[in-house]
């Protein structure tokens, strides 16, 4: 019976010219946004590749030298883009997908598109995501507005439920029919996008992106069910069509448009952070604090010589410059720690606000969850950031060490390749998606409970089908 | 068939229905008269459990409408005054749907037909959508889906009503075949010469009362009409 309300609903969806429009619009939106992430994600990763090839050749290539000079000429880290970041590009253009290693120094990330554009253009960006999140539920909610109000208002639900068609069953298969609906537009989208993953991973569709992609789409198709349940509550509980619409699309406009922006705000309340130039003023009041600089350095002399049993830096079998600068490096390490610790603390307390933020609006939820599985959410920009910082200090480790341990008092020291090679080439490995899922549990479990609650409401909507007949 | 025991319907002060006890028996045509407002329409929301009782019961087969809902509807089929169908699906398929909703197995587009030719639908019209058909023609998908359920007992709200005189009078020679087979029919209604004419019992009810309760064959159809407007005046 259920099957039989779906295939009706489906027929006559299909059959209704707004559908079809709605339906055109949505996939050509799907299909642009779609194309338009795939052309980015292969020109970005062919420039990163290319880069990246690059400043490592630059690297090895580099003349004989002294380390420190090496040390101070650098080279480019990037974050490896996700194939799914053609569907979600997240916080990438907001956080950089680059960083600059050099001595010293743990920089701040670079090459934010975001920081280039006007206002105005943050309005008009054109992601997977967005179509997928925002578009999607409000088509669906178009669709289901009319579901049983209109029934109601035809007299079509008295004939309908005269027949003996427990409600339940009723609200089934209208559920499912306008999924059905629903998925003619998804699914040639999914297809699509299925369809550019495998393009622009050039077949070697790894398991790590396979899993995502499924659990994306699993995140995708539970919130489709939450707006469709809603959609179906309101149907059958408002007095009038036009009641229904009037409140799914007050639903839509204040869960995806207003909710949004408020939880922005509140959390940047919330959990200040310091503008970029306060931050570059107090890291640099503690990195450059000659008080502190001159009492190290003396604790250092004494304990090296001491170590070596010395009793003066001349006499030491090292080179004490190497082990200055290592020092310096790691009481920077220290400084940069906590300070970069407590902005990204601050920035880790937003998102999980936002987590929480989707008890009040379900795309919230799925939002997070969406970028997380894209790998460009804040967690695993923190995850690289960690990476990148690491992979810094074993260069400045190697290269001092290598001072330490080769230079000679009143000699200019000169290395060459051989140090070079000696520091690795860059490698990241993105986190797995049990790790990404865990530190989503807030925002999995919040959608679960939109969930029942648009099953509870639909249901409870069902109970109230066979009020107002008389 | 249909038993109305001691039915009672009130709207706050207001009594809708007062203590009506009747019967129709499989065969029988009970026609309902009264003004607007006069009870009829409640009587047939009761029997379809639309609305709750305040008091008495509503059975079906022996069914309470109101204990088994779902059940007592299995023997039941309903037609208001007009027949709403789905307008971008055929009549075909609207039929289709509704009677596979009531629990028919015989769906097969041959049957159906068949059901449809039975009910006088014409035949080039069975595969075009509802949107454009007449009332008349609605009214009879509505009788085809009442016998492709295979419904023993019809509720009937004031189903001629706009109907023009040819349409009207295939709807009550309609109701006359089904009758015949066994359907016992409740029908509200206004019209006293179709009452007269397909129904084998007249009830008229006044302000939620049952005020009189005749055979058809006991007088004429002006006789009713005298009836009818004796009652009606204050």
């Amino acid at each position: 019976m259920i099957w039989t309300i779906a295939r009706k609903e489906l027929t006559e969806l299909s059959r209704d010219g707004r559908f079809r429009l709605l339906a055109a619009v949505i996939l050509l939106l799907a299909v642009a946004s779609t194309a338009a992430g795939w052309l980015q994600f292969t020109a970005v990763s062919r420039q990163h590749a290319e880069a990246q090839r690059e400043t490592r050749e630059q690297w090895l290539n580099q003349k004989e030298k002294n380390p420190h000079s090496a040390a101070h000429y650098g080279m480019y880290a990037f974050k490896p883009a996700s194939h799914l970041s053609i569907v979600d590009t997240g916080l990438d253009p907001y956080l950089g997908v680059a960083v600059w290693l050099e001595a010293h120094r743990q920089s701040e990330m670079k090459f934010r598109p975001a920081q280039d554009r006007t206002a105005v253009q943050r309005f008009g960006d054109l992601n997977g995501a967005e179509v997928l999140l925002v578009l999607v539920p409000l088509f669906i909610l178009l669709v289901t507005f009319p579901v049983f109000a209109a029934e109601r208002e035809q007299g079509t639900l008295r004939q309908l439920l005269s027949l003996g068609v427990p409600p339940r069953v009723l609200v089934a298969g209208k559920a499912l029919g306008t999924l059905a609906g629903v998925g003619l537009v998804i699914v040639p989208v999914a297809a699509l996008v299925a369809l550019a993953l495998g393009w622009a991973s050039a077949g070697s569709y790894l398991a790590a992106d396979a899993s995502r992609t499924l659990a994306l789409g699993a995140t995708c198709l539970l919130y489709f069910l939450v707006v469709t349940g809603i959609g179906l509550a309101v149907s059958a509980w408002a007095p009038s069509s036009r009641v229904a619409l009037v409140l799914l699309l007050g639903f839509w406009f204040a869960t995806s448009l207003v909710a949004p922006r408020i939880a922005a705000d509140v959390a940047a309340s919330r959990y200040p952070t310091p503008n970029a130039a306060e931050f570059q003023r107090a890291l640099d009041a503690e990195l450059n604090d000659p008080e502190e600089a001159r009492q190290r350095m003396a604790t250092l002399q004494k304990e090296t010589m001491a170590r070596y049993n010395v009793t003066s830096l001349d006499a030491l079998p090292v080179a004490f410059s190497g082990i200055s600068l290592q020092s310096g490096e790691e009481h920077g390490n220290e400084v940069f720690d906590r300070h970069f610790g407590r902005l990204h603390d601050q920035f880790s307390a937003q998102a999980r606000f936002f987590q929480w933020a989707g008890v009040a609006s379900p795309l919230l939820a799925a939002r997070s969850l969406s970028m997380a599985l894209a790998g460009t959410d804040f967690e695993q920009h923190r995850h690289f950031a960690r990476a990148a910082e690491e992979y810094r200090r074993d260069i400045q480790r190697t290269l001092n060490d290598d001072i330490a341990r080769n230079q000679r008092a009143g000699q200019p020291y000169l290395a060459g390749s051989e140090l070079w090679n000696r520091v690795p080439d860059f490698t990241y490995d993105a986190p797995s998606i049990g790790w990404v899922l865990g530190r989503q549990s807030t925002a999995l479990a919040v959608l679960a409970g939109w969930g029942l609650l648009a099953a509870g409401l639909a249901l409870l909507a069902a109970r109230r089908l066979t009020s107002h007949l008389g | 068939m249909l038993e109305a025991l001691h039915l009672t319907k009130r709207y706050g002060a207001t009594t809708a229905l007062d203590d009506l006890t009747l019967t129709v028996a499989p065969g029988d045509v009970f026609c309902l008269l009264g003004a607007n407002g006069a009870g009829k329409t409640t009587t047939i929301n009761l029997f379809l459990n639309f609305i709750e009782p305040t008091d008495g019961q509503a059975l079906v087969n022996g069914i309470d409408v109101t204990r088994s809902p779902l059940e007592s509807k299995r023997y039941l089929a309903y037609i208001p005054e007009t027949v709403m169908l789905y307008r971008n699906l055929t009549g075909l398929e609207n039929l289709e749907y509704f009677a596979a909703l009531a629990g028919s197995t015989d769906l097969s587009r041959a049957s159906l037909l068949a059901v449809l030719a039975r009910v006088g639908l014409p035949a080039e019209a069975a595969d075009r959508r509802v949107g454009g058909y007449s009332k008349g023609m609605r009214q009879k998908v509505g009788i085809a889906i009442a016998v492709a359920k295979g419904a023993r007992a019809l509720l009937l709200d004031e189903p001629t009503s706009g109907l023009d005189p040819k349409a009207s009078n295939e709807f009550s020679e309609l109701l006359r075949q089904v009758s015949g087979e066994g359907v016992a029919v409740l029908m509200a209604t206004h019209d006293l010469f179709r009452a007269k004419e397909s129904g084998t019992r007249v009830g008229i009810m006044k302000r939620g009362r049952l005020v009189a309760l005749h055979g058809t064959d006991e007088f004429s159809h002006a006789d009713l009409e005298r009836l009818y407007l004796e009652h009606m005046h204050d």
